[in-house]
């Protein structure tokens, strides 16, 4: 218990410049609301822990695994849709919500895992991606998630933990980060388990790991399933944040692909990768948007968008955690 | 008998891999497996190991019928293997590779650490355990296959193609590494080899195989002065140099 612990909020192992760099970001953080009084600033960096915290949970399958999987905007809106509907209909305390909804999630993507890891590589990415649009297919169709109208939560005008609603984007932006900071505390102790490691060697070759006895269907599934359980939390945040929810806004393609991205752009299978590129392309996706969408100019922005990205992925397939390790061994 | 095959067959289509192989590998000893390229080595070691599911026959384990389980169950029963073309894993730092080895049959993360540290020590790659195996030269990291199969604590250790590609020196010290290790852990080994020198030397049973079909069993020396083997495979020029 003792080991798991310190498993857990120990950076020991990660040289100084890193454990200096997070403790300077912590501290950016958590004063940031009271620097940038610019409303649209704050946003920004709402959404960027909320990336960021995507990110770290697709980073178990897609980085340590090694899995491209593009579909994990469904547990986005299994989280989100779990959060809404057991509000909308019942009531139900937000922090009630959460565990549910990663329940659902989790018991989803173990269900599906089961065939899907029958396939590898772009086989297995376009499975995920059919699965995530067959999902948001449903959540049109049928009545009771309320269809493609979505679902619209009632305004509560006070701060309210219980239901986590807040009339001010200050307090979204400590209860973002602190769902954030609990993902990425339980990747430092992932990333240190047994199963990370097993992860690991199953990501970096299929036979040398079965050769050491481990069970490489078995870990993939698992994996996949604690990854659908983390990116309900996300979801759930939305709903309370947003106050609306629609499949169109929750689970599209879109989302899955921009998740996936954000990882592979900061560094896939490195503990800080998925903060690195949420860092870096959510405010240039929200301030070209805002910049170059304006107007008649549809799509530039994208453009240029995509235009980075593919420079980044030429230059350097680890993604730019991968340019400042190299850096680093140089220097 | 610590491992069985009674008469394997491995057909891939049409071809016949390993036609109605049997052999019985005794605890403690040494044997080693020769043949032309394409004779069905590593197909029987694939079977063996659980790569392959045979068509027909049985292999047992200590008396347990392991017959067509996955790798990783043959594994945990106490079969660890190394592979012809080298198969480590590239992001994971040495003792990270043996680590995972370790895995097998320790939970802890710090057993598994300080038990791979101790066989990394056994190889004489203590200096190199935080480095990624990538960047060692290819005799380094045969020998960092075998610390990680030595990792997971098997009884019988199949190791394909050890020698290949390594020069006398290294050669030589691969064989003193194998006898010690053997010595100490009380394993069984099962070799595959090209380089005579090295297999001739180390094995204490040599099974011979031509064309997916097992042609001759037997010590060293035996093997060495049958007809058939010397047509199929070891050509009239060792056989001379042998006796001579």
């Amino acid at each position: 218990m003792r080991q798991v612990l310190k498993d857990i909020f120990s950076f020991e192992d990660r040289p100084r410049f890193e454990r200096i760099g997070f403790v300077v970001f912590i501290l950016i953080i958590l004063v940031f609301p009271w620097m940038v009084h610019s409303a649209y600033g704050r946003v920004v960096m709402i959404k960027f822990l909320l990336f960021a915290l995507f990110g770290l949970g697709w980073n178990l399958i897609g980085g340590y695994g090694g899995q491209v999987d593009l579909g994990q905007a469904k547990n986005v809106g299994f989280g989100a849709y779990a959060t809404a509907l057991m509000m909308f209909w019942w009531n139900t305390p937000f922090w009630v919500t959460v565990p549910i909804g990663m329940i659902v999630a989790a018991a989803e993507s173990f269900g599906v895992a089961y065939p899907m890891f029958r396939l590898k590589g772009h086989y297995f990415a376009i499975a995920t991606l059919c699965v995530a649009l067959v999902w948001k297919e449903l959540f049109v169709f049928w009545d009771w998630t309320g269809g493609a109208r979505g679902v619209e939560l009632t305004i509560r005008p006070t701060p309210d933990f219980t239901y986590m609603q807040f009339g001010s984007p200050i307090y979204y932006h400590y209860f973002i980060f602190l769902l954030f900071i609990t993902q990425l505390l339980f990747m430092n102790w992932f990333r240190k388990s047994k199963l990370g490691y097993e992860l690991q060697a199953v990501r970096d070759n299929e036979d040398a790991a079965a050769s050491l006895g481990i069970n490489v269907y078995r870990t993939k599934v698992i994996t996949y399933t604690i990854t659908g359980g983390l990116g309900a939390v996300g979801g759930s945040f939305m709903t309370v944040y947003y106050l609306y929810i629609d499949p169109d806004f929750v689970m599209p393609l879109d989302l899955s692909i921009l998740i996936a991205m954000t990882v592979m752009v900061g560094g896939a299978g490195s503990l800080w990768g998925p903060i690195i590129g949420a860092a870096i392309l959510i405010p240039l996706d929200m301030y070209l948007g805002a910049w170059l969408g304006a107007g008649k100019r549809l799509g530039i922005d994208f453009m240029v968008y995509a235009v980075i990205m593919m420079v980044i992925a030429a230059r350097e397939p680890r993604g730019i955690w991968g340019i400042i390790e190299r850096l680093r061994k140089k220097g | 008998m610590l491992l069985e095959v009674k008469n394997l067959v491995k057909e891939f289509g049409g071809v016949v891999a390993n036609a109605d192989i049997s052999l019985g590998l005794e605890r403690g000893k040494i044997f080693g497996l020769i043949g032309p390229n394409g004779a069905g080595k590593t197909t029987l070691f694939n079977c063996i190991a659980g790569y392959y599911k045979p068509t027909r026959g049985n292999i047992f384990f200590e008396g347990k019928d392991i017959t067509g389980w996955p790798a990783h169950r043959v594994t945990k029963v106490g079969i660890a293997r190394t592979f012809q073309s080298m198969k480590i894993m590239p992001n994971l730092t040495v003792e990270e590779n043996v680590m995972v080895g370790a895995f097998c049959r320790i939970s802890n993360r710090l057993v598994a650490r300080r038990d791979a540290q101790e066989i990394l020590k056994l190889l004489n790659l203590a200096e190199e355990a935080n480095v990624l195996p990538t960047e060692l030269p290819i005799a380094t990291q045969k020998r960092i296959e075998l610390a990680r199969a030595l990792a997971t604590r098997p009884k019988l250790l199949m190791l394909d193609e050890i020698a290949a590609g390594l020069n006398p020196l290294e050669i030589k010290e691969i064989v003193q590494t194998l006898l010690r290790i053997k010595e100490e852990r009380g394993l069984t080994l099962f070799l595959t080899e090209h380089v005579m020198e090295f297999i001739m030397t180390i094995s204490e049973v040599v099974t011979v195989m031509a064309a997916g079909r097992k042609i001759a069993e037997g010590s060293p020396e035996e093997v060495a002065r049958e007809e058939k083997v010397v047509e199929a495979y070891l050509g009239e020029r060792y056989a001379k140099g042998k006796s001579d």
